[in-house]
């Protein structure tokens, strides 16, 4: 699914001037150019996980950062998992 | 819905600052973000999340607490998170290697698998993409041609082959989404719904048809014109055809997967005129027998 900047915000309920903040601490990572801007369902769920992160936890700008950088690479090993189970099942063991 | 205070874990006199503190160490502990590999976080986060939306708020805890409203259906209802996302596919901008990109330049034989994981990824098949397509149930009979046209404003034709059911799903290889590297494309998966139709209803193989007819076809047979999916076809009615009596057209049915074809019942119906009509009534009240002969004789009474 592709999102106009202007969905996007509705979508995720966030203000112009939040995103723009995001933008530049590159919490979120828009497709497109500055002026046509596109985003996806996994730009969504990851401004609610912010939301989340500052409003419902309390974790400040800092921590923001450090969390979503960590849990990217965690993501990017469960990724790397997954992907090593599809070999290790699809090679026919000796 | 359980307590809200007890799903907290602080008492009912609690300050605000502490349903906080207590929320917080809960929800770090339970946020389904910060636990992508536990498939019940959900539900657990749900739970607290929905209490401190009721008890962490001054005026709903008020509100809660004189009785004027409950908890239920406080659940927090959400569609989904991050975690459901970001490990399923590669191509987002927050994908990151650097946790074990170090892995992969060794020489051993787990660093091989990890390359060709890569390797693997690098040329995965596209996706498959369902599609669903309703058709017009004689289309579904005779078979048919169509062309959809997708979400990106591009077209596909279809060619539904006759005799397809409700629900049977057509394949076209390679008209899915594109693959990576080499894994070219995957699979349209298109999925036939049948309307349905006002006259013409399906069992098996055989087609039902009720039809009406004119007095005069139903007393002196009559050679009649019968619509099937595949066109008209004429049909004899013999002479003193009631209402109910059912007439079969061999093989005018759906295709068999055996080969050859069901059939079509014809369920007559003998209609009057639409209108009251002065001779047929002259005619009726002079017929002796019309005044005599039992249709009611199996009737219980």
């Amino acid at each position: 699914m592709k999102l106009s900047r202007h969905e996007f915000l509705s979508l995720a309920g966030m203000g112009h001037e939040t995103l723009t903040a995001w933008i530049e601490e590159e919490w979120l990572i828009p497709r497109g150019s500055a002026a046509e801007m596109s985003f996806s369902e996994i730009d969504i769920a990851r401004a609610r996980l912010i939301r989340d992160l500052k409003m419902d936890l309390g974790v400040n700008d800092e921590g923001v950062g450090v969390i979503l950088n960590l849990l990217d690479q965690l993501h990017g090993m469960r990724r790397k998992l997954m992907d090593l189970r599809e070999v290790v099942r699809t090679t026919p063991s000796e | 819905m359980k307590d809200p205070y007890e799903v907290l874990g602080v008492a009912r006199t609690a300050s605000a600052e502490d349903l906080q503190k207590s929320y917080r160490k809960l929800a770090k502990k339970l946020h389904p973000d910060l636990n992508p590999g536990d498939a019940e976080a959900e539900e657990k986060f749900k739970e607290i999340a929905g209490a401190y939306d009721v008890v962490g708020d001054a005026e709903k805890r008020k509100r809660f607490d004189s009785g004027e409203i409950d908890a239920a259906g406080a659940e927090r209802p959400r569609q989904s998170y991050y975690r459901d996302y970001a490990s399923s596919e590669d191509n987002h901008p927050y994908s990151n290697n650097s946790g074990f990109a170090d892995f992969m330049d060794s020489e051993d034989g787990f660093a091989e698998l990890l390359r060709r994981s890569a390797r693997a990824q690098a040329n995965r098949r596209g996706h498959d993409i369902e599609y669903r397509l309703p058709i017009e149930f004689v289309e579904s009979i005779a078979g048919t041609n169509k062309r959809l046209t997708l979400p990106d404003g591009g077209t596909l034709d279809v060619t539904i082959p006759p005799g397809i059911v409700e629900g049977q799903v057509l394949r076209l290889r390679g008209k899915g989404a594109p693959g990576s590297g080499e894994g070219g494309f995957g699979d349209a998966l298109i999925e036939v719904e049948i309307k349905a139709d006002p006259s013409f209803k399906r069992q098996g193989d055989d087609i039902y048809l009720e039809l009406p007819i004119t007095l005069t076809e139903a007393v002196l047979g009559a050679r009649i014109s019968v619509p099937t999916p595949t066109g008209a076809v004429t049909m004899a009615v013999p002479r003193s055809s009631n209402t109910g009596a059912v007439l079969r057209l061999r093989g005018k049915g759906a295709p068999r997967h055996a080969g050859g074809y069901g059939d079509q019942f014809v369920k007559l119906k003998v209609m009057l005129p639409k209108e009251p009509d002065p001779e047929l009534e002259a005619f009726v009240a002079g017929w002796e027998n019309g005044k005599t002969y039992n249709p009611r004789e199996e009737v219980a009474t």
